[in-house]
C-alpha cells in the first residue's frame, strides 16, 4: 500500500472513532432532508397534490364544453385537483360556503355556439374569497384552455375566409380547427432541461446532500492542517515518504468520506418508507456523486491551503459552504432565468450538482447527466490545482 | 567509527533573523552528541535541516553518505525523529501508533510486529500497548514519542530537547534509553537546555548560542578550554596545615588552602589523583571526615562563553 493510501487509512480509523464525520456526513443531511421535505416539500411538488377541490357548473352540455370537461379531469388523475360536478350555480355556492370546493368552473349555456361562430364564449370562474390561491390557479387552468380555444377560433375563421364556406361543425372537427387539440398541444408541450425540476423529497433530499458534502469533506482536507497543529506533520515529513503523499492521502480521505457519505444518502433517501427520493438514472449519478464530490475536495483543499490553523480553515470553509449553498439554491430552489442571480446559481458545483439530477429526472438516461458532471469536474480540476500547488509549496518550507 | 552524520554550514535564515549561521559539526557510530544552548539558540533548526524538514539557506547535511533535502527522501530512511512536541496520534494505540509510522519507513508483516513488540519493551509499555494514547499520562507519551523514532533501527537517533516537562522518574527512564541506544551503536543528536542532561549523555557536546556553534569537545575539553579546575572539599580536622603542604606538593594540584576544619584543593582532574590526595592527609597528621569532589560543569563553561547563563 502506497503511503499516501497508509495516510488515508489512518484518518479513517480515527474519523471513525471520532464519530463527528459520521454525523456530518450522514446524520445529520438525512435528518435536514426529511425535515425540509415536511415543511417545504408540499410547496413545489405538484405530484403530491396541493389540496385543490373544484367544481364545475357545465349548463351548455356541448361537445366542446365536454372537451374541457375532459381536460379537467385528466388533470385530476394526474392527482393536482379533484374535480366535482355541480347540476346548477346555487349547488356549487353552498359547496363553496361548506368548504368542500375552493372554487368552481361556470359554463354557461351557448358556450360551443360561441366557440364555432367565433363570437365570445366565456367560462367564469368563481372562487372561496379566503382561497385567493386556489382560485387563481383555476382561473389560470381555465385561461390556458381559452387560449387553445382562441387558437381554434382563428383556425376556423382562416378555413373560412380562404374556403368560402359556410362554419360548421365538421369544421370545427377539422385539425385545425379542433379547440381540444389546441388545448392539449399545451398539455404535452416538449419540457426542455431547463423547466425540468426535481419532485420535493428529491430536491432536498440532493439539496441536503451536497450542501453537508463540503463539511464532510472537511474532516479529509483539513487534517493536513491538525497534523501541523499536533505536531505529527514534522513526523510524516521525516519519513522516507513522497512530499506529495501527505496531500495525498488526505485527499483520498476526503474523497472517500464524500463518496461514502453521498452514497449512503442517496441509497437512504431512495427507501420507500424512508423519503422515496427519486434520484434517476444510477450510472447518472454515480457520475455527479463522484464529480461532485471532486469539486468539494477541490474548493475545500484550497480554503485548507490559505488557512494558518485548522480552526480558521474550519471556520472559513463553513462560510463558504453556506454560502455557495444559498446561491446554489440548496434551501429553495433559485430560478433559472437570465437576471444577475440566476447567472450567479451556476459559479456554484451546487447548482450544477442539483442541475444534472433535474436532467437526469423523468427517466432521463445517464448521458443527460455528463454536462453538469464537466461543469463540476472543471470547478474540481481548477480549484484542486492551486490547491495542490499551494499546500505542496507548504510542505516544501 | 565511521562518521554518520556530517553538517557543514548551515545557514538559515527568517527574514532579517539568522536563526541557524555557519553550523558544522560529525557525529560518529555509537556517539552521543549534545547541542546544548537556551532557547532560541538555533537548536531546533539546526536539527530540522538535519532531519529533512527544513531547507538550509547554504550547507549541506549527510547521513550515511546521502545528502538530506526536503525534497528528497534520500537518506530519510537512515534517520529517527524524536520531535520536542508530542508527535504522536491521541486516538490510536501506542501499537496502532507504532505500526503506521512502520509502514511508512516500509516495514511489515511480522518484522513490523516483532519489532513493534521490541520497542515496546524498550520503552516500558508492553503491558499498556493497545491502549489508547488519550489515557496514558504524559511520560508514557514522551517514552512513545521515542519509540516511534527508534523503531525502524535508525543509524542516526535525533532527539529535540526529550526530557521536556517530564516526571523526575520518566526523565530517567529517557535517559537510560538513550544510554542503552548508543552502547548498541546508534548515533545520537541530543539537544537540550539542560546541563546535567548533556554532562551525563554526551560524549562531545556543543555549544550553541545565537545561531553559532561557540565551542565543540568533551566536557573535559570545553572546561579546560576555559581553564576551570576541580575543586576538592575535603573536611576533618588534625594538622591540615601539614597536609595542605603535602598535598600541594603533587603533580596537578594547583592550590592546597587550609581553613577551619577544612582543606580546599584545586587541581585539573581531580577523579585521578584523589586516592592520593587522601593517602597524603592521612600521612601527615589530618583526619578526615568527609570529601566533597566539585568538577567545573558545563554551565559555567557556557557563562564564560556567552556571558549569560544557560536558562537565560
Amino acid at each position: 500500500m502506497s503511503a499516501a493510501a497508509q495516510i488515508a487509512v489512518k484518518d479513517l480509523k480515527l474519523r471513525v472513532r471520532d464519530r463527528s464525520a459520521f454525523i456530518f456526513g450522514i446524520v445529520a443531511p438525512l435528518v435536514l432532508a426529511f425535515v425540509f421535505n415536511l415543511v417545504f416539500g408540499s410547496v413545489f411538488d405538484a405530484t403530491t397534490g396541493l389540496g385543490l377541490e373544484y367544481g364545475m357548473v357545465d349548463l351548455d352540455q356541448s361537445e366542446i364544453s365536454l372537451v374541457f370537461g375532459g381536460v379537467l379531469e385528466e388533470v385530476e388523475a394526474d392527482g393536482i385537483l379533484t374535480i366535482e360536478n355541480y347540476a346548477n350555480e346555487a349547488s356549487a355556492e353552498r359547496a363553496i360556503e361548506d368548504d368542500e370546493i375552493d372554487a368552481y368552473y361556470l359554463i354557461e349555456d351557448g358556450f360551443g355556439e360561441g366557440v364555432v361562430t367565433v363570437g365570445s364564449p366565456t367560462i367564469r370562474v368563481v372562487g372561496d374569497i379566503d382561497a385567493p390561491t386556489s382560485t387563481q390557479i383555476a382561473a389560470s387552468i381555465a385561461q390556458q384552455f381559452s387560449i387553445g380555444v382562441e387558437a381554434a377560433q382563428l383556425g376556423i375563421a382562416t378555413t373560412a375566409i380562404m374556403t368560402s364556406s359556410q362554419i360548421t361543425p365538421q369544421l370545427v372537427g377539422s385539425p385545425s380547427g379542433d379547440p381540444s387539440s389546441a388545448a392539449f398541444s399545451y398539455q404535452l408541450e416538449d419540457v426542455s432541461a431547463a423547466t425540468k425540476q426535481l419532485d420535493g423529497t428529491t430536491y432536498f433530499s440532493a439539496a441536503m446532500a451536497i450542501f453537508f458534502l463540503f463539511f464532510t469533506v472537511q474532516f479529509g482536507v483539513l487534517g493536513l492542517l491538525e497534523e501541523e497543529r499536533d505536531g505529527t506533520l514534522a513526523r510524516l515529513r521525516a519519513a522516507p515518504i513522497g512530499r506529495l503523499s501527505v496531500v495525498g492521502g488526505k485527499a483520498i480521505l476526503a474523497f472517500l468520506l464524500g463518496v461514502i457519505s453521498m452514497t449512503t444518502l442517496v441509497v437512504a433517501t431512495s427507501v420507500p418508507f424512508l423519503l422515496n427520493a427519486d434520484w434517476g438514472a444510477p450510472f447518472g449519478v454515480a457520475l455527479l456523486v463522484v464529480a461532485g464530490v471532486l469539486s468539494a475536495v477541490g474548493i475545500m483543499g484550497l480554503v485548507a491551503s490559505a488557512a494558518k490553523t485548522p480552526e480558521g480553515a474550519g471556520n472559513m470553509g463553513a462560510i463558504i459552504a453556506v454560502v455557495l449553498g444559498m446561491l446554489g439554491g440548496v434551501f429553495f430552489p433559485l430560478g433559472q432565468g437570465d437576471d444577475l442571480l440566476s447567472k450567479l446559481t451556476f459559479l456554484t458545483p451546487h447548482a450544477w450538482f442539483m442541475r444534472g439530477l433535474a436532467d437526469l429526472a423523468d427517466a432521463a438516461p445517464w448521458t443527460a447527466a455528463l454536462p453538469a458532471t464537466g461543469a463540476l469536474l472543471i470547478f474540481a480540476g481548477i480549484t484542486g490545482s492551486i490547491g495542490w500547488v499551494l499546500l505542496r509549496r507548504r510542505l516544501e518550507r | 567509527m565511521a562518521d554518520i552524520l556530517h553538517a557543514t554550514g548551515l545557514v538559515k535564515a527568517f527574514g532579517d533573523l539568522t536563526a541557524v549561521d555557519g553550523v558544522s559539526f560529525t557525529i560518529a557510530q555509537g556517539e552521543t552528541y549534545g547541542l546544548l544552548g537556551p532557547n532560541g539558540a538555533g537548536k531546533t533548526t539546526s536539527i530540522s535541516m538535519i532531519a529533512g524538514l527544513l531547507e538550509s539557506d547554504a550547507g549541506e547535511v549527510l547521513v550515511s553518505g546521502e545528502v538530506i533535502s526536503t525534497r528528497s527522501t534520500a537518506g530519510k530512511s537512515e534517520i529517527g525523529l524524536v520531535p520536542q512536541d508530542l508527535a504522536i496520534y491521541p486516538d490510536l494505540t501506542a501499537r496502532e501508533n507504532l505500526a503506521f509510522f512502520g509502514r511508512l519507513y516500509g516495514m511489515g508483516g511480522s518484522d513490523l510486529v516483532s519489532r513493534i513488540d521490541e520497542v515496546l519493551a524498550v520503552i516500558g509499555l508492553a503491558d499498556r500497548s493497545d491502549d489508547l494514547i488519550n489515557e496514558y499520562s504524559g511520560g508514557m507519551k514522551r517514552r512513545l514519542n521515542i519509540g516511534i523514532g527508534l523503531l525502524h533501527k535508525p543509524q542516526l537517533l535525533i532527539l529535540d530537547e526529550p526530557t521536556v516537562g517530564v516526571d523526575p522518574q520518566s526523565r530517567n527512564a529517557i535517559l537510560e534509553s538513550v544510554e542503552r541506544l548508543s552502547d548498541e551503536g546508534m548515533a545520537v543528536l541530543y539537544t537540550t537546555h539542560y546541563m546535567e542532561e548533556a554532562e551525563r549523555l554526551c560524549d562531545r557536546v556543543a555549544i550553541i548560542d545565537e545561531g553559532k556553534i561557540q565551542a565543540e569537545g568533551t566536557r573535559r575539553e570545553l572546561v579546560e578550554m576555559v581553564g576551570q579546575k576541580d575543586r576538592v572539599t575535603v573536611s576533618g580536622g588534625g594538622d591540615l596545615a601539614a597536609a595542605a603542604k603535602s598535598v600541594g606538593e603533587v603533580a596537578g594540584v594547583s592550590e592546597a588552602t587550609p581553613s577551619d576544619h577544612q582543606l580546599h584543593i584545586l587541581t585539573d582532574e581531580a577523579s585521578s589523583i584523589l586516592p592520593e590526595l587522601l593517602a597524603r592527609i592521612s600521612e601527615s597528621g589530618g583526619t578526615i571526615s568527609g570529601v566533597e569532589v566539585l568538577e567545573p560543569n558545563l554551565e559555567a563553561v557556557f557563562l564564560h562563553l556567552t556571558g549569560k547563563a544557560l536558562r537565560d
